[in-house]
């Protein structure tokens, strides 16, 4: 624009000039926000492929990675799909994985439009307690599981003596899922939560305007509004599940039940000489599916548009009252909590106290400090801990940047393989711990260089990282979208760059997003361990690697010491992240 | 100020186009209307402007400045285009105050503190909320949301300012209000104005000139006056203000005169034409409601079209009466000052007062069914 105004033009106030656009510099020709977006696309590649390659590669090859002079084969596959169990594992997995997903929708959703949406008795309590499962880990809620319901459970024990039998099996794909199911609930919950959080509350005046009552409001207006956040937590539990370790492990091991990740499990890492080439095809067989999941997910999201509803224009929640049906939804959560997670963890605790636990005998009169002792005599053991923490709240940092980076890329710029780095934020989601491990320890021994990392905590945080990154981008993603476009056209017309327009604006808005991922992360860091059974070196172990060891060894007086301080990391954690949210989000 | 030249714009989406051939030159100061039905194309016009969109062909100029020309791939960011833009939601950003919202533009320009206070000030002063600077957006009504929304965009003074159907969200009487407003604050600032709405009333009385667009197609461009006594199509027609068509074909035309046999009733109207027709041709006769004439059957009335008609309905819309006419199969619309007529009446009209198009299309199949009635 140049500076000479007629006099119709807006006059500049006196002694000031008219501003001037703002420029960016570009570097080669681009701007930085396309740099950035390629960086991220780079990345984000990178860091997906060097597992998946080697384990590719392996799959066709007829001996080992390392060794030389391997010849290119589908032997593995034909081995893999003559061996007669492996139909059953396909069976049993798929079972698992619907059975845990449905029973999680069943949980997550209900609650999560009751505590958000509806007067609730204690309504903000409820909403606190029912995400709290979620921060303990499978592996944990396994042995609290099995402590209270196995068949030689405390509260088993006490039916048993009382009816006579024991009206469940725990050690079933049944029981798994449940178990599975009450454990991933609560982050379908917080996906759900945070999406009617969000949700403008004028679409649900205009209901109760044309007449509708509160429940025809629920499920016309409220419910469907639900749907991102249903799809991407559906798909992420479905795939979860699909590779989930812990409970398979724990209750299908004694009865010889076995699912992928068990098969892989055992294949792998039990036998003496591990058959690399089945592991590959295996693992490939498992990419196959996420594939599948993440096309439908993008072919059910790509109305996305049509959910976007916190436009420009502000708007306030209201809550809905149900009348009497409130109470017994209050009751339903109540028991949930009360019975999928608080008293298996307590018992859990309980158990870490005590010599011997079980009805049969007062558990009091064996308290005890012995099962801690026993941990903290052996350094490598305290090291866990230590090396634990370390990885979650790195990783937690690093995993939400790159989580944040990659949605802004994927869903807020023009950036030709943004949906490319859609599909590479999510593809880890059905990439079992166990493979991970197994493709990033063969990936750090054929790249240069790779020495450095292998064995060290870095391994262990970029293998978690990866893992954890579907996660963060899947909680950062919903609300995103919840964020209209035209407050970012709005900042484009009025002057920021792509990267300004996130810094000035975005940042801020998506803070909470932000802030729920870190924490989820560091949760999910935390609880992770089945990359870390290939990668870890002696002293680079985490909690959950030592729990299993414990475990096998029949020390499940210290698995319950070592869970119990796991839960208590984890709770100071979220508590104090919370705080600091509350801090810093009332703006 | 600026002027701004679009060129061969075409836009397309996937398969799909929207945009196809849009020229058009908007004068410095102006206040220049894209108008058009839902779905025509007038905001991803606004939006190739802006640079939100890209367009797939074509070129825009602003003061001289190209901003986009695919010819010579040149794509000028959006943020580097200073324009000024005010959105249909507005776009305040919620999580800022109204103040922090005119700040940003500023911030990103590295104004002085003292420069961005006058300049707040002033954008706040001339939309008239100073005193609310300190709430936040869900703290203001929808109509001052609106003003913020101005305020913002024009606080940085802009070359060009585009909006993109501001007015949409406010009541009636508000909307009536903000545009008499709207139009004395441009002619004030005098700044070069791009607004989209699909409002007639809205483009007529605010504009220089409208242009309407149809389907990706830039129809029209003029002035009101011109758009709604010269529409250059019947659709236009139909479009800005209401009008009464009747099919037909072509007699002959002498002297600039057409005379024209209704397909309704076989009576034959004159109608001034320019239009190379031949005999025989199908046209449609378009008529504005208030370019029609009622008098009794009983009364002597001289007029190039005297058609006899009887009235179906009356109506009184405030100052003056709107009636339903039987013609044939038509219900034929006339804006009356008299209320006193019934029964049957004598249609009157000059063969200045009727528009003439080729073809025998009526642009709304759906309003037409509605304008039938049995014979
Ligand atoms: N991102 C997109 N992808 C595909 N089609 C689009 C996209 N954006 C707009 N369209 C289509 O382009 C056409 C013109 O859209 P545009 O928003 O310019 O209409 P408009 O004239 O502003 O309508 P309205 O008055 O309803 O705002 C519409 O048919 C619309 O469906
Ligand atoms: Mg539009």
């Amino acid at each position: 624009m140049t500076t000479t105004s007629t006099d119709k033009a807006v006059q500049p106030p006196a002694g000031r000039s008219i501003l001037p656009a703002p420029k960016y510099p570009r570097v080669f020709g681009v701007g930085r926000g396309r740099l950035v977006q390629y960086g991220i696309f780079i990345l984000l590649a990178l860091f997906v492929l060097a597992p998946i390659v080697p384990i590719l590669y392996q799959s066709f090859r007829d001996r080992p990675l390392y060794e030389a002079g391997g010849l290119l084969t589908a032997g593995n596959y034909v081995k893999l799909f003559t061996d007669a169990g492996f139909g059953q594992v396909v069976l049993n997995t798929a079972i698992f994985a619907v059975g845990t997903t449905v029973l999680t929708l069943v949980i997550a959703i209900p609650m999560a439009v009751l505590v958000v949406r509806t007067r609730l008795p204690f309504g903000r309590l409820l909403g606190l307690s029912m995400q709290w499962p979620f921060f303990i880990s499978s592996l944990i809620l396994g042995f609290g599981w099995i402590t209270l319901y196995g068949p030689a459970g405390f509260i088993s024990v006490q039916l048993r003596q009382v009816f006579g039998f024991v009206p469940w099996n725990l050690y079933s794909l049944g029981g798994m899922a449940v178990t599975e199911a009450v454990g991933l609930a609560p982050i379908a919950y917080v996906f759900c939560a945070n999406a009617l959080r969000q949700s403008d509350a004028s679409l649900e005046s205009a209901a109760r305007v044309c007449g509708a009552g509160p429940v025809r409001i629920l499920f016309q207006v409220v419910v469907p509004m639900l749907r991102p956040p249903i799809v991407y937590s559906s798909i992420l539990i479905f795939s979860m599940s699909l590779e989930t370790l812990s409970v398979p492990l724990l209750y299908g091991t004694p009865v010889r039940i076995e699912v992928f990740s068990t098969f892989l499990y055992t294949n792998g890492l039990q036998s003496i000489s591990p058959d690399y080439g089945i592991l590959g095809a295996a693992s490939t067989l498992i990419l196959a599916v996420t594939i599948g999941t993440v096309a439908i997910q993008a072919k059910v999201l790509k109305n996305a548009q049509r959910f976007i509803s916190v436009r420009g224009k502000a708007t306030r929640p209201r809550l809905l009252d149900l009348g009497w049906i409130r109470w017994v939804a209050a009751a339903a959560i109540v028991i949930y909590i009360i019975f999928g997670a608080l008293l298996p963890i307590l018992g859990l605790v309980f158990r870490s106290f005590t010599m011997i636990f079980t009805p049969l005998q007062n558990p009091f009169d064996t308290l005890t400090l012995s099962n801690y002792q026993r941990v903290f005599t052996f350094p490598v053991y305290v090291q866990s801990i230590t090396n634990s923490v370390v990885v979650a709240a790195v990783g937690a940092v690093l995993v939400s940047v790159l989580a944040l980076l990659a949605v802004l890329v994927a869903r807020r710029s023009p950036f030709k393989f943004a949906r490319s780095v859609e599909y590479l934020a999510l593809a880890p989601q059905a990439m079992p711990g166990i493979i991970v491990g197994i493709g990033f320890f063969w990936a750090f021994a054929l790249t240069p260089g790779g020495g450095w990392v292998q064995g060290t905590l870095m391994a262990v945080i970029i293998a978690f990282g990866l893992r954890a990154l579907p996660t963060a981008f899947g909680s950062i993603a919903p609300a995103i979208m919840q964020i209209g476009r035209e407050l970012d056209d709005a900042a484009r017309t009025s002057g920021a760059d792509w990267f300004g327009t996130f810094f000035r604006i975005l940042r801020t808005l998506l803070r909470p997003a932000f802030v729920g991922a870190l924490i989820l992360v560091f949760v999910t860091m935390m609880k992770e361990y089945s990359a870390a059974l290939f990668l870890s070196s002696a002293n680079t172990g985490v909690i959950g690697t030592t729990m299993l060891d414990l475990w096998v060894q029949g020390n499940t007086g210290s698995v319950a010491a070592l869970a119990t301080i796991q839960i208590a990391i984890t709770a100071v954690f979220v508590a104090v992240a919370n705080l600091f949210m509350k801090g810093h989000t009332d703006a | 100020m600026p002027e701004v030249q679009v060129s061969g714009l075409h836009k397309k989406f996937g398969d799909v186009t929207v945009l196809n051939d849009i020229n058009f030159t908007i004068r410095e100061g102006e206040f220049f209307t894209l108008l058009g039905p839902s779905g025509c194309g007038k905001s991803t016009t606004l939006n190739c402007i802006a640079g939100l969109e890209s367009p797939t062909a074509g070129s825009i100029t602003v003061d001289g400045v190209p901003f986009v020309d695919t010819a010579k791939k040149l794509y000028v960011p959006t943020e580097e285009r200073n324009l000024g833009m005010v959105f249909q939601s507005y776009a305040l950003w919620p999580h800022m105050t109204v103040e922090a919202n005119l700040v940003m533009p500023l911030a990103i320009r590295k104004v002085s503190k003292e420069e961005k206070a006058v300049r707040i000030h002033e954008a706040l002063d001339t939309v008239g909320l100073a005193h609310l600077k300190d709430r936040y957006p869900h703290q203001l009504s929808g109509g001052q949301q609106q003003r913020v929304a101005l305020a913002r965009a024009l606080v940085y003074s802009p070359s060009v300012l585009l909006l993109d159907e501001p007015l949409s969200n406010l009541d009636a009487k508000l909307r009536e209000q903000s545009r008499a407003w709207l139009k004395r604050l441009q002619v004030e600032l005098g700044i070069t104005t791009v607004y989209v709405t699909h409002d007639q009333d809205e483009a007529l009385s605010l504009s220089d000139r409208i242009a309407v667009m149809f389907e990706g197609n830039m129809t029209q461009i003029g002035a009101p006056a011109e758009i709604y006594e010269r529409p250059a199509t019947a659709a236009v027609a139909a479009f800005v203000g209401s009008c009464n068509f009747f099919t037909g074909r072509l007699e002959e035309t002498r002297g600039g005169i057409a005379r024209v046999r209704l397909d309704n009733t076989g009576l034959v109207v004159k109608v001034a034409s320019t239009l190379a027709l031949s005999p025989g041709d199908a046209v449609t006769v378009a008529v504005r409601p208030e370019r029609l004439t009622i008098t009794p059957a009983s009364a002597d009335v001289t007029g190039a079209n005297v058609l006899d008609t009887s009235v179906l309905t009356r109506s009184y819309v405030g100052s003056r009466y709107e009636y339903g006419l039987k013609l044939g199969t038509n219900v034929v619309q006339v804006i009356s000052p008299t209320g006193n007529l019934d029964g049957d009446v004598r249609l009157v009209f000059d063969a200045d007062d009727a528009l003439l198009y080729a073809g025998s299309n009526v642009p709304s199949a759906e309003a037409q069914e509605l304008m039938t009635v049995a014979s």
